[in-house]
Order: structure tokens, then C-alpha cells, then sequence
């Protein structure tokens, strides 16, 4: 009791900050990488303003593999799909050395025509789930990768 | 979970570890707290045996057993032996004595190099737990003061006479009641009463 | 009558006896203050033989077998069945010797995948956990992207563990390579095993990579590594006094920690005596196997 409160009167030294390592979350405002050759994308990315992103389509409003953001690009709204996270993953599920993005238009058709960095192969599996019959068909995207890993 | 450290080979305590360190309060952190267990470790090295806190004695106690069981397992020619000898004991005779004296005198040894006491509490102040930290084979009297088997003390000559005493008077006892029954059955050998006063 | 007498005496006799023991013991406890605390451990039969045993050198290789350090996560009945599951894994596949720096490529059974199968190569650079839950992770850089992949040792959709160069790094961990330049961690996904020649030591592969401009994941400049060749580059006045100030040298001699982080080496020896025929069997007889496979394969192409 008595040390407690002594505990309590004396000032712990801190370091006024944090130190837990960072989580690397996609949430709002997150800068992410566009991996597709479509012009809007690609002009971002040279220009050294890449995407920010303002809604994650999902209940946690943390972006995971597979989910759909909304992204300011260029001064317009475009809707992408997240394939590929720094955040830690699960077993056997690759991470990457950025948060890459894949710009497509409300049905789910991609505005590029090509990927140039390897796709997870659990996107399959995520995209078939998420598409509905007569919703967005988000496994065209798969059409345009050139490389799974 | 994590993996064990498989760089360096340890050879096992035996004494009990708790499994996490504790914490000696310094303002200078993990560093102040090993300089105060140095000063002790020194101390029991030099001494033998000491009496201080009861927190301080067993993690010094842990640090005396590591000491020794690295000089015992690596020798005085092995030089990270050396500099954890030199770091950890502060006057530079005491090197000298862990590896000449205390190293032949542990080799053979199947139990822990160390034992701890409780010692008695100051009958007024604070209440802080002591204890005496002693290596073991040291020149001193022993402090376990086990000498109840004495047939010499002056209590126990006194419990063996008021014994004796007590058993005498039981066997008259039995010996009346014995003539008493014998009267009444008479014809009966004398045998059973001869055999308990033997 | 006799007997009941006699009985009856030796009773008496007994319980005085019992009672003036006691008496004795309680009084004749001279001034006695001290008492034991806490009691050594039973005497352990047979010392410990200080010649070098080389049952222990298996350590490195298998590190996976050793438990964890941290006593109150010990259960030695568990650690045991998973000892024998962990064999019984290894008797269906060849989990090969491999070291963090060691590149690897590792086959797995992928539902999510086009032929069912995931083939992915990389430098291991960092191996954790034990028993079951053991795992490592490869990286690479495939098409200027780097990727990392974490794979469960024993995970039953591993197919096959192949290592294609097998060494030693100059530090423990390589998780600096992700700041580093991507040359250093790309590899071709067609790349072609090393055979090293039998007998020999496993390699140490001395290169010190260069890191790439800050900012960093972590802050590198403190954890003294030695396969790093740039890092003074990078740093500022204040860093290096930073790092000064948060150098923690007493650590090497603080000896119970250091000994709090491992399984002391009679504990180790027991484990490696349960596991260590198994083990060796097993190579012997994948060693011949793979022997009857070289031989076997030209003859085919004969044929």
C-alpha cells in the first residue's frame, strides 16, 4: 500500500513517446502504391503524389488483403482493391515491401490492362468470394496479373 | 514462444531459479543494480559467509552459483571466463581464489556451491527479511545448531534421568499388581514378572 | 494372561518413548535461530562430464527440438509429444539442415493456386519458434517488388523444402535486409541447387550489404551488426550519441540472464539422447535413397 503510493508520488522516467513497433495498417489517409499501367495511376506515381485513401469498404475500416478502398488520385475518387500489404500477414500468406493497389471502376473492371508486380494467390479465393452474380465481378482483375506468388 | 539461445552451452543451477530476475531498486538502472550484486558477489567470494537482505542474497546467490560453474566448466585459460571473473569480482586477488581454491574445491561437488539462511529479524524497525549467504565448505562453525542427538546437554541429562526415573516407578507399579495377581491364582511361575524389569 | 501383560507393557514402553522423544526434540533446540531456507536439489548422480559431448553440436542444426527457455510456459509432457510429432513429420519429409542466410525454396500444396502447387524461393532471414509452431521466412525481390513469405516448419502442406545454398550469415538475424539494396535479396526463382561437398563445414558468407537511404523499419545503427558495410553513412551527430547512450554492455555479463535464455546443457543432452537415433537414421537412409537416385536416373536416359 504504502510503496504503491510512493510509486504513484515519484515520476516514472519515460521517453514521452510510444515505442511499440507500427502496425502498417491501410486505414484512412494511408499512402498506398498503384501496380497497374493505367494512365491515372501511372501519372500519379511519377509525379510523386500517390494516392491517399479515404473509405476502406469494410466494417473495420482497416484494410486487409482483397478489400476495396476508395482513393483520392489526382484530384478524383477511384475505387481500387488492395493486393498486397506490409502489415504482417498470416502463414503462407506473402507480404510485401508496400501497400499496393489496383485502380478499377464501379463494376469491377480494372482501368490498366497489365499488373507488373507479383498478386497473391489467396486474391483468387478473396475476389470469387466477393463478387456476386449480378454485383461487381472483381475476378477480372486476375485476368491482367502476370505473376502469382 | 520463442527459440533458446543455442550460441553458448550453460551448465545446470542447482538451486531453484525463479523465472523472472528481480528487481534491485537504483537510479541507474539494470547496470546499478548488477554494480550492487558485484559488490556482494565480491563480498561472499571474499568472506565466505555474510548476512545481509534476503532479496539481495538470493539473486546474489544465483550470480555466485553461474560464477563458479563457468570457472569450473571452462577453466582459467578460457578468456570470456576470464573477463566475466574479472568483471564480476572486484578486488583481482579474489580471480586467483575462484580458480585455485574454489574451483578444486567444487569440482566434485554433486550439490550447489552455496547455501542460504533466514536469518533473525531485528526485533524493532522496519521488517525486512535477512538472510546469511555462506559458500559451502567454509572454515566457520556451522549455524544449524543440531544437537539434539547430544546425550551430553544439560537438558537432555535432565529428560534422561526424569526417563529413568519415571520408567523405575512404572515397573514397581506393574510389579505390585503383578504379586497381587499372583496371590490369587497362585502356583503361577515368577518368569512374567522378572521379564519387564529387564 | 501373560502375553496381554506383556503387550500391554511393550505399549507403555512405546508411546513414553514417543512422547519423550518429542520432549527431547523440543527442548533440547539450543538457541537455534537459523533454519534452512531453501533447500538445494536432491544430489544429482553422476557429474557432469566437462569433456565435449557432440551429441550437443545438434543444436544448431535442429534448434526447433530445444524448448522454450521461459519456465512458465514449460510442460515437459507436451514437449515431448511434440518431439515425437515433429519425428514423425520429418519421417514423411526431408526437412534438410538450413541456417538463417541459407537460400531456400520451398514447394506447398496451394488451393488458391492454378496447378495446386506454390513454389517460391528465398533467402531465409530469420527463424523463430519451437517445436510445432516453428517457422522461417524467405524473402526475395521478384520484379523490383520485395516480398516476404512465412512458412510453419512443419506445416503438412509443405510438400518439399529444397535448400539450394546452404551458409551462414555474419549475424543472427538478416531483417536488415529489407532496408537494404534489392540486389542483395534477389534471387532467380530457376535458380540451381549448390552441392557442397560432403564433410565440409557449412560456409560463412562474409558479404556486408549496403542500406539504402533513412528512413528505416528499425534503427539499425544500434544493434551493432556486422553485415552491414554503410551504415556510419547514414547517421547524424545526434544518432551517434544516441547510440552511445543506449549501448547496454554489462548484458554480456549479466550471467542469469543469459542463462535464463537457454536450456542448460544437461536438459539438452536428455532431449538430444531421445531424438538423436531418429534423427540420424533417417539422414543415413536418405542419404542411400538419394544415392540410388543418381545412379538410377542416367540409366533411364539410356534406356
Amino acid at each position: 500500500m504504502f510503496r504503491s503510493l510512493i510509486n504513484k508520488l515519484i515520476p516514472v522516467q519515460s521517453c514521452g513517446f510510444h515505442t511499440t513497433s507500427c502496425l502498417n495498417e491501410v486505414q484512412l489517409l494511408t499512402r498506398l502504391r498503384v501496380v497497374d499501367n493505367s494512365e491515372i495511376g501511372k501519372r500519379a506515381m511519377a509525379e510523386g503524389k500517390p494516392p491517399k485513401v479515404i473509405c476502406v469498404y469494410n466494417k473495420k475500416r482497416v484494410g486487409y488483403i482483397g478489400d476495396r478502398v476508395l482513393v483520392a488520385i489526382k484530384g478524383q475518387k477511384k475505387k481500387g482493391i488492395l493486393v498486397g500489404l506490409k502489415q504482417t500477414q498470416k502463414v503462407k500468406v506473402p507480404k510485401f515491401d508496400s501497400n499496393n493497389v489496383v485502380l478499377i471502376d464501379d463494376n469491377g473492371t480494372p482501368l490498366g490492362t497489365r499488373i507488373h508486380v507479383p498478386i497473391p494467390t489467396i486474391l483468387r479465393t478473396i475476389l470469387k468470394e466477393k463478387t456476386h452474380a449480378k454485383g461487381a465481378d472483381y475476378t477480372k482483375l486476375l485476368g491482367i496479373a502476370t505473376r502469382f506468388v | 514462444m520463442n527459440q533458446a539461445d543455442v550460441s553458448k552451452l550453460v551448465s545446470k543451477l542447482r538451486i531453484k531459479v525463479p523465472p523472472k530476475h528481480r528487481k534491485l531498486s537504483s537510479p541507474q538502472g539494470p547496470e546499478g543494480r548488477l554494480n550492487k550484486l558485484r559488490k556482494t558477489v565480491t563480498g561472499l567470494i571474499k568472506y565466505e559467509r555474510i548476512e545481509l537482505n534476503y532479496r539481495r542474497a538470493d539473486e546474489a546467490r544465483q550470480y555466485a552459483e553461474r560464477l563458479i560453474s563457468e570457472a569450473i566448466s571452462h577453466g582459467d585459460c578460457h578468456k570470456p571466463t576470464m573477463e566475466i571473473a574479472d568483471y564480476w569480482l572486484l578486488e583481482k586477488q579474489l580471480v586467483h581464489k575462484l580458480f585455485k581454491v574454489l574451483v578444486p574445491r567444487y569440482e566434485n561437488c554433486n550439490t550447489a556451491f552455496t547455501k542460504m539462511y533466514k536469518a533473525p529479524q531485528a526485533y524493532y524497525g522496519r521488517h525486512i527479511d535477512k538472510a546469511v549467504l555462506e559458500l559451502r565448505g567454509n572454515p566457520y562453525p556451522t549455524l544449524t545448531n543440531k544437537q539434539s542427538n547430544n546425550r551430553l546437554l544439560l537438558q537432555n541429562v535432565l529428560l534422561d534421568a526424569a526417563k529413568y526415573d519415571y520408567r523405575q516407578a512404572k515397573y514397581a507399579e506393574m510389579a505390585e499388581k503383578l504379586g497381587k495377581t499372583e496371590e490369587v491364582k497362585s502356583g503361577q511361575s515368577n518368569e512374567d514378572r522378572n521379564k519387564p524389569s529387564n | 494372561m501373560s502375553l496381554v501383560i506383556r503387550k500391554s507393557t511393550v505399549e507403555i514402553l512405546c508411546a513414553a518413548k514417543w512422547i519423550f522423544r518429542r520432549d527431547c526434540r523440543l527442548l533440547s533446540t539450543l538457541p537455534e535461530k537459523t533454519e534452512i531456507v531453501v533447500d538445494e536439489k536432491e544430489r544429482i548422480p553422476g557429474r557432469k562430464t566437462r569433456s565435449y559431448n557432440p551429441i550437443l553440436e545438434n543444436r544448431h542444426v535442429y534448434p526447433e527440438f530445444l524448448p522454450d527457455p521461459n519456465p512458465n510456459w514449460r510442460n515437459s509432457l507436451r514437449e515431448k509429444m511434440e518431439r515425437a510429432d515433429m519425428l514423425k513429420r520429418r519421417s514423411q519429409i526431408d526437412i534438410p539442415e538450413f541456417y538463417v542466410g541459407s537460400i531456400l525454396a520451398v514447394t506447398i500444396s496451394d488451393p488458391h493456386a492454378q496447378g495446386k502447387t506454390n513454389r517460391f524461393v528465398g533467402i531465409c532471414i530469420e527463424r523463430k519458434g519451437c517445436g510445432l509452431r516453428a517457422e522461417f521466412t524467405l524473402r526475395n525481390v521478384v520484379d523490383h517488388q520485395g516480398i516476404e513469405v512465412r512458412y510453419e516448419l512443419y506445416d503438412p502442406t509443405i510438400q518439399s523444402i529444397q535448400v539450394l545454398r546452404l551458409e551462414k550469415r555474419l549475424d543472427d538475424k538478416l531483417l536488415y535486409l529489407r532496408d537494404a539494396l534489392p540486389e542483395y535479396c534477389t534471387f532467380p526463382l530457376d535458380m540451381d541447387p549448390e552441392i557442397l561437398p560432403e564433410g565440409t563445414p557449412v560456409p560463412i558468407n562474409p558479404v556486408q550489404v549496403k542500406l539504402k537511404p533513412r528512413p528505416w523499419l528499425e534503427r539499425w545503427e544500434r544493434q551493432e551488426l556486422k553485415g552491414v558495410s554503410n551504415i556510419e553513412e547514414h547517421l547524424k551527430e545526434k544518432d551517434r550519441v544516441r547510440r552511445e547512450l543506449r549501448k547496454t554492455p554489462w548484458e554480456k555479463y549479466d550471467l542469469m540472464k543469459n542463462y535464463r535464455k537457454t536450456i542448460p546443457a544437461e536438459e539438452q543432452s536428455e532431449i538430444w539422447n531421445e531424438v538423436y537415433n531418429q534423427l540420424q537414421q533417417m539422414r543415413v537412409s536418405r542419404k542411400k535413397m538419394s544415392r540410388k537416385r543418381t545412379v538410377t536416373t542416367p540409366k533411364t536416359q539410356l534406356a
